[in-house]
């Protein structure tokens, strides 16, 4: 027991000593890529020219040649160099004249500068092909249809054949017993088969009369070319772009904004090709350039990703993209009304955006869609005074009503969800 | 004879009704009544007549012109009595740091802030503030500059008037978010992240602003 303590005092020390060394060796060798990352990447990339140049292998370029002291040179006396050295002259020029933060030894110790630079110099890995999970899916057309169809058409003229053969065997045979009868009637003739007939066609006609007056002015499924293909599974969906980020209005106004070409910019002043996603494939089966198409919005917003510095916003032009969701003139909605007050998710109304490439417009947006969901949907009613929107406090008879178990839940057409004048007016 | 005729245009229908329409809708298709549905006067994001409307500011006594900019020192519904003072450039970056939030921090809805955070900032600076939101995901994202890490020192001890000017003007290859947020949402997330770094950071918070900005807004 005696002896216990200093041996354990030892331990301790030991312990200490070996966890200082490992540590100092862990900074010599800290991981490159990660200082990069934490001290570099937020103005650097390695193969494009962001807020700073480009990276890879700079140590190699001019005016360094591999000369790690003239790199630390800069790198400690930015501030200096700037106004003095021609070449960071020029870099200042060209980068719209944003500076670099100078680093110093405390800042920045030489063994991790070291270590950053050896990160810059590992070569370019092969791109790796578009994330694969491509592939289109074969159109699953509806052939069952086209099938049965022809299959009743020659069923039918099979039938009338045979029956044209039955009539005139028939009428040998009566020729030959020497039974006089009059001539059969042709089938075109035939009463019977002339009611059938208008029947049936009458019965076609009106049923696809009557679905197409009622389609007039429906857009269900309509999913319109855009100018840019722009792909809401890869933003909202794989990016976790939130809606309102782009739709800000959605939640205070009664139009889900569409964003100008500055909210777009906010991230493709950076993000100039599409290159990690999966491969992007139109409605119609083709495969879609992702970076062909970012192209394009820099033409819309006059922006030169070879010079982001030089970009006048002021100059951009606005992208017509194409209105999906229309409600006619004589219907008032409100997004807010819906998203904000009511708590009701986008995907409710415009269907899974977040799997679409391109976005196809998933209900009918006619009255009796708008009308049964008013029906079915209850309010967030405050049933008590813990929980619930303070707003529904004012309809005194329903929450007496909900007291004595007259009413279980409070719907939107219990509020006034089913007057004409709320949408109509 | 008759019979041959009836059964080919029979058949002609039967696949023109079966293979004419092609999967994907391309087009909005007919409607009932046009001046019911298009509104005759300016909706937003409806296209517009050329013939009656333009967007020409010069043309905007001839033809009908709807995007006049509101008057200078406007302020929406809302919104705060509250100008920010200086200019997109380095000096006024520098001057920024003096700057303080107009808005009564103790009172400020900071669920709503959250939210704002979220929708707007969370996306590259993280949920946590970690600097590390889906859109870098350690490098591993599409994006290719590394978001600030708020939790760092150097971002917990920025004063709000700096984030202010960042988050105005833009910042790097941050752009800017003026046209999503509003003067009071901008104070409001600074607010937040300013909570969340639990540091008032380089100008104490509560500080009054002085009279030539805002009173306090209602929430």
């Amino acid at each position: 027991m005696i002896f216990c303590k200093p041996t354990g005092k030892r331990l301790t020390i030991l312990a200490l000593i070996l966890f200082l060394s490992t540590s100092i060796i862990s900074v010599s060798a800290q991981d490159g890529k990660a200082l990069f990352m934490s001290k570099c990447a937020a103005c650097h990339s390695l193969d494009k020219d962001m807020t700073g140049p480009a990276l890879r292998g700079i140590i190699d370029k001019a005016p360094y040649n591999g000369d790690m002291a003239k790199m630390s040179h800069w790198i400690r006396n930015v501030n200096k160099l700037v106004a003095t050295d021609p070449h960071y002259m020029d870099l200042k020029a060209k980068f719209g004249g944003s500076v670099m933060i100078q680093f110093d030894e405390s800042a920045l110790p030489e063994p991790e500068l070291e270590a950053i630079i050896k990160y810059t110099s590992t070569p370019v890995a092969t791109p790796t092909p578009g994330g694969g999970g491509g592939g289109v899916t074969e159109p699953q057309g509806n052939n069952n249809v086209l099938i049965f169809g022809i299959i009743t058409l020659i069923l039918a003229v099979i039938a009338l054949i045979l029956m044209q053969v039955n009539s005139n065997l028939k009428k040998m045979s009566d020729d030959a017993e020497g039974i006089s009868r009059p001539n059969p009637v042709p089938f075109y003739k035939n009463k019977a088969y002339i009611a059938i007939f208008i029947l049936l066609a009458s019965t076609i006609f009106g049923y696809l009369v009557a679905k197409g007056a009622i389609g007039l002015g429906r857009q269900k499924n309509y999913q319109p070319v855009q100018p840019i293909f722009y792909s809401h599974k890869v933003h909202a969906g794989i990016n976790q772009i939130n809606c309102l980020y782009c739709h800000g209005s959605a939640w205070e106004s009664k139009t889900a904004g569409i964003p100008s070409v500055n909210i777009c910019m906010n991230c493709h002043k950076a993000v100039t090709d599409y290159t990690k996603g999966p491969k992007l494939y139109s409605e119609d089966g083709k495969e879609v350039d992702g970076t062909a198409e970012i192209a394009k919005l820099y033409k819309a917003a006059g922006f030169d990703p070879k010079s982001p510095a030089s970009w006048d916003p002021t100059k951009a032009n606005s992208i017509e993209w194409v209105k999906i969701h229309n409600l006619p003139d004589h219907v008032y909605f409100n997004h807010s009304q819906h998203v904000n007050a009511g708590n009701v998710q986008c995907q409710t109304c415009h269907g899974d955006i977040t799997a679409m490439d391109e976005v196809k417009q998933v209900s009918e947006l006619s009255m009796g869609w708008c009308v049964n969901c008013h029906r079915n949907t209850n309010v967030n009613f405050n049933y008590d005074s813990t929980k619930g929107n303070k707003f529904y406090s004012i309809y005194e008879k329903f929450h007496k009503d909900f007291k004595n178990k007259k009413m279980d839940s409070i719907t939107v057409k219990d509020i006034g969800g089913l007057e004409c004048q709320k949408c109509h007016y | 004879m008759m019979k041959k005729v009836l059964i080919v245009s029979l058949g002609v229908i039967t696949l023109a009704a079966t293979t004419g329409c092609s999967k994907v809708r391309r087009s909005p298709g007919s409607i009932y009544a046009p001046d019911m549905t298009y509104s005759r006067a300016y909706e937003t994001y409806a296209g517009l007549d050329s013939n009656k409307f333009t967007n020409d500011p010069n043309k905007a006594g001839n033809k009908i012109f709807y995007n006049h900019q509101p008057v200078e020192g406007t302020i929406a519904e809302g919104g705060i009595l509250y100008s920010y003072p200086y200019k997109n450039d380095s000096a006024g970056y520098a001057q920024s740091a003096k700057e303080v939030n107009p808005l009564d921090v103790a009172s400020l809805d900071m669920k709503e802030a959250e939210r704002l955070y979220l929708i707007n900032c969370g996306i590259c600076h993280g949920s946590k503030l970690d600097g590390n939101g889906p859109l870098w995901k350690g490098g591993d994202g599409p994006y290719p500059a590394a978001p600030k890490n708020f939790m760092d020192a150097a971002m917990k001890s920025m004063p709000e008037g700096t984030m202010y000017h960042s988050v105005t003007y833009g910042k790097n290859t941050m752009g800017s978010y003026a046209s999503q947020l509003t003067v009071k949402q901008r104070w409001e997330v600074i607010a937040f992240i300013k909570q969340k770094q639990g540091a008032t950071g380089g100008a104490p918070a509560a500080a009054k602003a002085d009279s030539t900005t805002a009173p306090k807004a209602k929430p």
